[in-house]
């Protein structure tokens, strides 16, 4: 903990959080990491509403095909340096949905992914350590 | 400061939809009309079933909604077990109850925070949800997973509650029922949730029937229907409970639903664990049902769930219907927004609960000028609370 | 046998009273069940009766079932019993695969609307008199003549 508040302190990483084809369960283990319990806010990291001020697109949910042209766009609208970060299994590599028409796979079908965490849903530490593994990432000049 | 948050875009959960856009037309400030679109996230669950064995479709099943994970599986095994002809021992019956029972505080609890932070009383959120946390640590004790509890078998249930385990749950539900009653009390006092919510969205108990509007929509519109007592499965006719109605068919009244059904779940966990039959906790059934058809209901937090099984004999069922509560309260919802303002929207809908988010876009068209445009929901919450807090100045 | 006859008994007694004729299969498969067959044209006739009989004014749902040789189509009516939505009459009737046409029952039950147009999307089967038949649940771009529930349809690679 103490070292994502010394990198925080050298970069305060944006989130732009999406979801594409999920069930809600990882969405609100999401939410619930910025609730009191958890309050990564305390750590610089910040829930955007805009692509154009994000570092970091957070996706949970397998990717659909409507989904997928959108979750493109709005990689794209994103500001270099950027990174991506998969939220739950789904989001890995299609989890449960295999076999259902309508949906791709996972969200690396579709733009490149910087951290995978998977869980079914995601626990909140682990959303918490795939976010501290991006930051040394960030650190370490992870370029885009 | 004040931080704006991007509401995810969710799924709303019936099987194979999800996410809406709303269409509504407008006479200046006025919803004169509404039209839903659902399907931006639709993944195909219902086929997919067909491809997965009995037993593999209860993950599936679960995966519809990840905050009603819980009455998916309970209808699903509900279902299929009809088919076998069997009824699961009690004490697994007592076991669904306290699921289902934690799965609706959880999901209420998490609706009433959202609903603070659709109004923008995001202290109210952040205190709600830092509570909910309590629900999820019982259900970890139980069953290992915070949210999507993977409790129910067909057959009976997976896990059980051993005595050690009830000491700590009932500490949790003491603490849960004295929050939940002070945020009731916020809900009946606090003068800003009241302005924004009642004689909002009003849906008259003739249309609320008429409309099959199901759960707290319904309810809250004066209509007494709850699956547990129109349909007692699960031993629920052997738990002494309050079947929750509010007869002033607004947001207000759905708010309220919520909060007293969340402290009557308490209630009924507790019954259960005072009466708590001894046994076994499943039954072994042959992999495969016989052929034939059934259909069960539960009660999810959102209200009534339809599952109907098909089985031919074959590993793998013919055909599987789900039909989610929010999509039997959509007509219902078109109704209940007109003749109220665009600044009302992000209330009216969040009462029918849709987990927490469904909208991702909202088209806009003025009647009279012929205008349109498209707003996101964070858009259009902004809009909202903007536009109340001119009016309190 | 119980000395009274269960509500469930009563209304498939009724249904066998009023439309005899018609109905080609008729059960009582247990609590709150009642499970009857009848041909699309009397459909309409079998809702209103349950609903000025019976007060039956709840559409549970409408499943929707290929069973290729023909098309099967459940109306989940919840009936007044112990409560106002206690028992499920489950109407059943068969539709040609071919012609794969139904006439709407909006009129009677206003919540059925997007039940009708979830089975239109999914199963081709058009309800003739619904307000608006238009895409419910597939996306926008989803060809026009793809059924995915039906059982000859597969998926296409992506």
């Amino acid at each position: 903990m103490v070292s994502i508040i010394g990198w925080s302190r050298i970069r305060s990483p944006w989130i732009l959080y999406m979801g594409t084809g999920h069930c809600n369960a990882c969405d609100i283990e999401v939410l619930a990491v910025l609730a009191p319990r958890f309050d990564v806010e305390r750590f610089g990291i910040l829930l955007k509403g805009s692509p154009r001020h994000a570092d970091v697109l957070v996706v949970t949910g397998a990717v659909s095909r409507q989904t997928a042209p959108r979750l493109k766009r709005i990689y794209e609208q994103m500001p270099n340096p950027k990174f991506v970060i998969a939220v739950g299994t789904c989001a890995c590599s299609g989890g449960v949905y295999w076999g259902c028409y309508n949906v791709l796979g996972g969200i690396d079908k579709v733009i490149p992914v910087d951290v995978y965490i998977p869980g079914c849903p995601v626990r909140p530490e682990a959303v918490i350590q795939g976010v501290a593994k991006l930051l040394a990432k960030l650190q370490g000049g992870g370029k885009k | 400061m004040m931080s704006i948050y991007r509401i995810p875009v969710g799924p709303q959960h019936p099987a194979i939809k999800e996410g809406f856009q709303w269409n509504f037309k407008l006479d200046g400030e006025v919803i004169v009309d509404v039209t839903p679109r659902l399907g931006f996230v639709h993944r195909g669950i219902e086929k997919g079933m067909e491809l997965r064995s009995w037993v593999q479709g209860i993950y599936l099943a679960e995966r519809i909604c990840g905050i009603c994970n819980t009455p998916h599986t309970t209808c699903y095994c509900l279902a299929v077990e009809q088919l076998y002809d069997v009824e699961v021992p009690k004490r697994a019956q007592y076991l669904r109850i306290i699921i289902n029972e934690l799965n609706r505080i959880h999901s209420h609890l998490l609706w009433i925070g959202v609903l603070g932070m659709e109004i923008g009383f995001m202290t109210y959120f952040m205190y709600v949800w830092r509570d909910r946390e309590r629900v999820m640590d019982i259900v970890e004790l139980i069953t290992g997973n915070r949210v999507t509890m993977s409790m129910n078998m067909i057959g009976g249930v997976v896990y059980d509650i051993t005595p050690p385990m009830e000491g700590i749950i009932r500490r949790g539900l003491d603490y849960l029922e004295e929050r939940t009653k002070y945020y009731k009390e916020v809900l009946l006092n606090e003068p800003t949730i009241r302005a924004r919510t009642e004689n909002v969205g009003v849906l008259s108990k003739s249309d609320a029937i008429d409309l099959c509007a199901v759960g707290p929509t319904l309810r809250g519109s004066d209509v007494k229907s709850d699956a547990r007592f129109d349909e007692p499965y699960s031993s629920y006719d052997e738990i002494s409970f309050n079947l929750v109605t509010y007869p002033y068919c607004d947001v207000y009244a759905r708010a309220l639903v919520r909060a007293d059904e969340t402290l009557e779940s308490i209630q009924i966990i507790r019954e259960c664990l005072d009466k708590m039959p001894s046994g076994p906790i499943k039954v072994r059934l042959k992999r495969t049902p016989p052929p034939g058809e059934a259909v069960a209901r539960v009660e999810a937090p959102r209200g009534e769930l339809l599952h109907y099984v098909k089985s031919d004999g074959k590993e793998k069922p013919y055909r599987v219907k789900m039909r989610t509560p929010t999509l039997a309260n959509i007509p219902a919802t078109c109704e209940m927004l007109k003749g109220y303002y665009i600044a009302d929207i992000p209330a009216i809908i969040a009462s029918i609960d849709p987990c927490y988010c469904c909208t991702e876009r909202m088209l806009f068209i003025d009647i009279n000028s012929g205008k349109s445009w498209v707003w996101t929901d964070s858009e259009l919450r902004r809009y909202s609370l903007k536009y109340y807090r001119e009016r309190r100045k | 046998m119980s000395k009274s006859t269960s509500k469930e008994e009563f209304i498939a007694h009724e249904l066998k009273s009023n439309f005899g004729d018609v109905i080609s299969e008729l059960k009582v498969t247990g609590p709150r069940r009642v499970y009857v067959t009848v041909p699309p044209e009397s459909l309409r006739d079998i809702l209103l009766f349950l609903k000025n009989m019976f007060n039956a004014r709840h559409i549970v749902t409408i499943t929707g079932i290929d069973m290729m040789k023909s098309f099967e189509l459940i109306y989940h009516i919840a009936v007044p019993g112990e409560h106002i939505r206690s028992i499920l009459v489950n109407v059943k009737t068969h539709i040609p695969r071919d012609n794969p046409t139904m006439p709407s029952v909006v009129d009677i039950l206003p919540g059925a609307t997007l039940y009708e147009r979830e089975v239109h999307d999914l199963l081709g089967i058009v309800f003739e008199g619904h307000p608006n038949l238009e895409r419910l649940i597939l996306p926008d771009d989803w060809p026009e003549d793809e059924f995915p529930l039906r059982k000859d349809w597969k998926p296409k690679e992506v």
